[in-house]
Parts: C-alpha cells; sequence; structure tokens
C-alpha cells in the first residue's frame, strides 16, 4: 500500500521530472530554449531533490513534521536562489553589486545553494538518526529476518527468478 | 556544451613538470600505494573481501574512499580548465555536493547497507536483483555498469599515463603502462580492501594539496573579493551566476550531477563495506565536508588564472587544461606542487581501482547470476578478470585518443539513466515493479549510447543546454514510472518480505 508521504514525494517528483522534460522538449523541438526553459530546470531540480529526499526519510509510511519541514525548505533555497538569480537584474560588470566578496547573483547561487545546505542537512541527518534512521531494534530486525531466510534454506544473496 | 567537456575527458598532454622534488614526492607516494597494496593482500583470503572489504571498514575510512572514488583527475585538472573557460557555470557539476551527499545517506546508504546485512550482497545489482528478485535486472544493470566502467578506466589509465607522462618524462605509452602496473598490482592483490585504504591515503592527501593551494589561489587574486572585481570588469558573463554558456546549460549540469549521484555505483558499492551500519549517523558530514576541502582547488585555480590572465600578470592559457600546471608552476611552492602533481594521480587512481573492482564483480558475480550459474571461486576469478579488464581499457587507452575520448564522455551519464530509477527510486517505493525496471534500464542504456554515438559521429547535435545525459536520465525515470504503473498488480508479488522490511525500517 503506498502511503501518503510517498505518494506525495512521487507526485512531486513526477511532475518536477516532467517539467525537466517539456523545457528539454521545447528546446529539441524549437532549436533553442524557451523563456521557461531555465525556470522549469530551476524549480524542477530543486523540487525533485526535495522529494527524492523526502522519498529516502519516509519510515515505515511516516515523516516527521521536522523533517516535512527540512524539505519544504531545500526546495524554497534550492530553487529560490536560483529564481532569485534569474530573476535578479543582470549586473555584473564593473563597479556592479557584490555580496561577500563576489557578484550578487553568483554569490545568491553559491552560498544558498552550494553552502547553506551544505552544514545543515548533514547536521539535520545526525541529529535525527538515532530516532528516526536506523536503531539498533532496526538492525536487530534484519538480522533476525537474515537468519529466518537462512533457517527456511531461502540461502543467501540476491536473485530468485524472472519466472 | 558536449557530454565531452563535462566527464573529465585528459586527452591532450600536459605541460612537462620534471623536477627533483616532484619526481621524489611522486616516487614515495607511488611507493606508500604499494605497500598498503602488500599490507592489503595479506587480509584478503575470500571474495567478500576482494569486493567488499569483508564489511569491515570504519567511517573514516568509508567517507574518505568514496570521497577520493569520487574525484577523478577531473577535480584537479579539466575541472579548473573548465572553469578558466566557461566561468562559474562550471561549478555547477560540483555544486550539488552541497545536498548528494546527504541525500544520498538517506536514500541508498541505510538501504544498501541493511541490504547487505539481510542477503550478503556484495554488488550494486546484486541489490537490484534483490529488489525486483530479478536475474535479469540483474544481468542487464551489470551490462550497463561494464559498460561504463571500461570507457572510464580507457579515460583515467590515459589521464593516468599522461600525469605519469608530466612528472617522469618518459613518453605518453610508457606513463599508461606503468600506471596501469602500479594501480593493477595493489588492485589485483587486496582488491577492493587496498583500494580502500590507499583511498584514504590518496583522499587526505588530495584535501591537504587542495587546501595549500587555495590559500595560494586566493593570494594570487588578493583576496576573494578583488578576484572578484578583475572578473567582473574583463568579462560581465564570466563571473555572472551562470557563467559564459547560459542558464539552462547551468542548471542541466546541476539537474545532471544532483539527481545523477545517486546512480554512481562506485560510491553506493562502498555502503555495504561499512563495519557498524549506525556508524553511518556522521558519513554525510564528513563525506560533505571531505568533499568540499578537495573541491577548493577545483573552484579556485580555474578563477585565479583567468584573474591573472585578465591583469596581464600571466599570459592567456593555449589550452585551457594547462590551467593547473601552469597555476602550480608558476605561483606555488615546489612541494605543495609535487604534493598536487601525486595528488591528481592520487585521484585518478583512486578511481580506476573502484572502476575495477565494479567490472571485474559485474563479470564474476553479476552476469554468471543474470544467466543461472554460480562461479565457484570469486577470489580467484575476480583477480582474473580485474587483470583483463585493467589491460584492455590500457589497450584502449594507448590506441586511440578519439576512441577514449567517446568512451569516457557517457560514464557518469550512463550510471545515472540506467540505476537512479531502478537502484535509488526503486529501494525507496515498493510499487516500482520488475518491469519498470528493467525498461528503465534498457532506455538508459539504448539512449545514452545510441545518441552519444550519433553525436560521436556527427549525425546528431543537441541544442545549446540539453545534454545526452540530462536527457536519457529524464526518459528513463519517465518509462520507470510508466511502466512500473502500468504493471502496479505485480509490485507485491515482487518483493520478499525481508527486502520490505529494509525498505520499511
Amino acid at each position: 500500500m503506498t502511503n501518503l508521504p510517498v505518494r506525495a514525494a512521487l507526485v512531486v517528483f513526477v511532475t518536477a521530472v516532467m517539467a525537466i522534460g517539456a523545457a528539454y522538449g521545447a528546446t529539441l523541438w524549437l532549436g533553442a530554449a524557451p523563456a521557461f526553459a531555465p525556470w522549469a530546470l530551476a524549480y524542477g531540480s530543486g523540487a525533485a531533490m526535495a522529494a527524492v529526499f523526502a522519498l529516502g526519510a519516509t519510515r515505515a509510511g511516516k515523516l516527521s513534521a521536522t523533517l516535512v519541514v527540512a524539505f519544504v525548505l531545500v526546495f524554497v533555497v534550492v530553487s529560490g536562489s536560483f529564481a532569485l538569480a534569474l530573476g535578479l537584474p543582470a549586473a555584473e560588470g564593473a563597479g556592479g553589486p557584490m555580496l561577500l566578496g563576489l557578484p550578487r547573483r553568483t554569490a545568491i547561487v553559491l552560498y544558498g545553494v552550494g553552502v547553506l545546505p551544505m552544514f545543515l542537512l548533514p547536521l539535520l541527518y545526525a541529529f535525527t538518526f538515532d530516532r528516526g534512521i536506523l536503531t539498533e531494534a532496526d538492525i536487530a530486525r534484519v538480522r533476525a529476518a537474515r537468519r529466518a531466510r537462512v533457517a527456511a534454506g531461502a540461502g543467501d544473496t540476491s536473485a530468485g527468478t524472472d519466472a | 556544451m558536449s557530454d565531452a567537456m563535462v566527464t573529465g575527458l585528459q586527452v591532450a598532454a600536459l605541460p612537462l613538470v620534471r623536477q627533483p622534488v616532484i619526481i621524489g614526492v611522486a616516487l614515495v607516494y607511488f611507493a606508500i600505494c604499494a605497500a598498503i597494496g602488500v599490507w592489503a593482500a595479506r587480509r584478503t583470503r575470500s571474495a567478500r573481501d576482494f569486493f567488499v572489504a569483508g564489511e569491515g571498514i570504519g567511517l573514516w575510512t568509508l567517507s574518505l574512499a568514496a570521497m577520493a572514488a569520487t574525484l577523478s583527475g577531473f577535480a584537479f585538472i579539466g575541472g579548473p580548465g573548465l572553469v578558466y573557460s566557461i566561468g562559474t557555470a562550471a561549478v555547477f557539476l560540483v555544486l550539488p555536493a552541497s545536498l548528494t551527499n546527504t541525500m544520498g545517506a538517506w536514500v541508498l546508504a541505510k538501504r544498501m547497507r541493511l541490504l547487505g546485512e539481510a542477503r550478503g550482497l556484495i554488488t550494486v545489482p546484486d541489490a537490484i536483483g534483490a529488489r525486483y528478485r530479478s536475474p535479469a535486472a540483474q544481468g542487464l544493470s551489470a551490462v550497463s555498469i561494464l559498460v561504463a566502467a571500461v570507457g572510464y578506466m580507457a579515460t583515467n589509465i590515459l589521464a593516468l599515463g599522461l600525469v605519469v607522462d608530466a612528472i617522469f618524462g618518459v613518453g605518453l605509452s610508457a606513463g599508461i603502462w606503468i600506471g596501469t602496473a602500479i594501480t593493477l598490482a595493489y588492485s589485483v592483490a587486496g582488491g577492493i580492501m587496498a583500494g580502500v585504504y590507499t583511498d584514504v591515503f590518496q583522499g587526505a592527501m588530495m584535501a591537504v594539496a587542495s587546501t595549500l593551494v587555495f590559500v595560494y589561489a586566493l593570494q594570487a587574486g588578493g583576496g576573494m573579493a578583488a578576484t572578484s572585481r578583475t572578473l567582473m570588469a574583463a568579462d560581465p558573463y564570466f563571473f555572472g551566476p551562470w557563467g559564459t554558456v547560459g542558464p539552462i546549460t547551468a542548471l542541466s549540469f546541476f539537474f545532471v550531477f544532483g539527481l545523477g549521484s545517486l546512480g554512481q555505483p562506485h560510491i553506493a558499492h562502498k555502503f555495504y563495506m561499512l563495519k557498524d551500519p549506525q556508524r553511518l549517523k556522521w558519513y554525510p558530514l564528513l563525506m560533505t565536508m571531505a568533499l568540499a576541502i578537495a573541491l577548493l582547488l577545483y573552484i579556485s585555480v580555474g578563477l585565479a588564472m583567468k584573474g591573472l590572465v585578465a591583469t596581464g600578470a600571466m599570459p592567456a592559457l593555449v589550452r585551457a587544461d594547462d590551467a593547473t600546471p601552469t597555476f602550480l608552476l608558476a605561483r606555488v611552492p615546489v612541494f605543495i606542487a609535487a604534493l598536487v602533481f601525486s595528488g591528481v594521480a592520487a585521484a585518478i587512481m583512486s578511481t580506476v581501482n573502484s572502476f575495477m573492482s565494479i567490472g571485474a564483480a559485474a563479470l564474476t558475480h553479476d552476469l554468471p547470476i543474470a544467466f543461472g550459474r554460480r562461479v565457484d571461486d570469486e577470489l580467484r576469478w575476480g583477480r582474473i578478470w580485474t587483470v583483463l579488464l585493467s589491460l584492455a581499457a590500457a589497450a584502449v587507452a594507448l590506441m586511440s585518443g578519439t576512441l577514449v575520448a567517446f568512451l569516457g564522455i557517457f560514464g557518469y551519464g550512463l550510471f545515472a539513466s540506467t540505476l537512479v530509477p531502478s537502484l535509488a527510486i526503486g529501494l525507496n517505493w515498493q510499487g516500482a515493479t520488475r518491469e519498470g525496471a528493467i525498461a528503465s534500464i534498457g532506455t538508459g542504456l539504448v539512449l545514452t549510447l545510441v545518441l552519444e554515438t550519433l553525436g560521436f559521429m556527427k549525425r546528431f547535435s543537441l541544442p545549446a543546454g540539453v545534454t545526452v545525459s540530462g536527457l536519457a536520465l529524464v526518459l528513463s525515470l519517465l518509462v520507470f514510472f510508466g511502466v512500473s504503473w502500468l504493471t502496479r498488480r505485480r509490485a507485491a508479488e515482487q518483493l520478499d518480505a525481508d527486502i520490505r522490511l529494509v525498505m520499511e525500517v
């Protein structure tokens, strides 16, 4: 049975991939990127990644509110940074506006997408690990399943048949 | 912008850097690799040791080995050259690294490690075979891994030959054979066990070299703000958010290298090796920090060189790939330059070793299973296939730079389009079906090979911003979802109880 967080993540993911596919398709059809293509990639990439995060973090059909908020923020930060860079006027010539040592729009992308998640996401993962990612009990259940499988003579390793 | 420019191809000679200190450091480096190989060989007694390091490595080893395997010589040579050529857009290849390691931990690391626990799996196609109860899916994914691995190996062996030639001045052919022989020696003797422990040494070396060069690159431009002002005055597009290639190309890089990171088997394979699954807790932090440090050189040297050229402090480069060697020889103390040149060899060798391992595993383990057979002595055959694959890749590297360029083009994209749907999504969605997995792997394999071949033969070209890798990834994902939806009634019956458990915890 497909559960709600997984279903929601899949809907977002497929929609995002279709948006990126539409951008590629329109570019192929027209021979050059239409105006919407960069926006589709900006929003599609962020949404696809946020959805994959949610898909991976869903546990026994549940996704904690903290993680939902975190993954929405992933989308907001990633796609928002790209969208700001697309939307702000280009002013990278001599004397153009700077932010923290970089041209302003470049800084928004590099600090927003490159630096901010670099620290926050690994820490979020570590701080939710013991309660919501992998517990001793989980590992014990998996090891018990292996013992049961071997006892039943099902053997080790990978594949059964394609029949 | 072609795929060739972004996949780490190094097919042209590097400037000769033969100096006593550089040669001395390189010799010490190769000797340490050999010593680690001897040490690991004594501990390699089974196929499990050879292919998954006996499931006995620690967190730091995993993180540094994964970092070293992720970065090929491209991070030190081709990457800075690409930054020098197209500016900020080249950073979009590595920008997703802020997200991908944590994403990989959530999506793949736990599930792969638990699959190893539940079934004793040793390869990535093993996981696909177990997930869908399908030797056919396992075999097809092994074929795609084998095709891409040989291409990657040939490309990296050629690059290694160029680096050895640049350091020792022995000529390209001898450079290729020397580089292959050293990598092969420790890989055959100690398998992935030798690989991961040399990776730790190599990864640490890459991180140190990158950090030191970053400091010199900042100094060369007078600091980040001064470098920015110089670059902005010289070319407003170069240091704009999308570089000189525009937003759709830059964002395509982000999409392919972001989502595609989940389909890289040489990284996913390493999750089996971790001794204690609960040590995964700090893996994303360690891996992300290690990768960020090692990538400082990638970003800074190309920008610094562009700034130095813009101010007239250095002449314009004849070839963009000369950015790193030229900067090191002109602006960095020779001992640090020596560390970087050995670091380049380290980056290439760690990548080659990983591909030797997964290629040999595909031939020794996965393809026989796909045909309903098991190899009796997987350790011996693993070693034999490692030698044969490496010799084949070295021969390809020697024969034709053009052929190598072609083979190297599609590795990343082929992995992404064949493994992201079936492995990364499939391990997290119980509705995925065997038919969807097989169809998506086939789609990724055929599309990538056909479009790259047509492109290579100049029969077909994609408009700016659309890459074969991106297109194949999108289409294989849509095929995966479409076929899984059409065959959804079979999803539940294709999932064994223990695999379902691994997917639910």
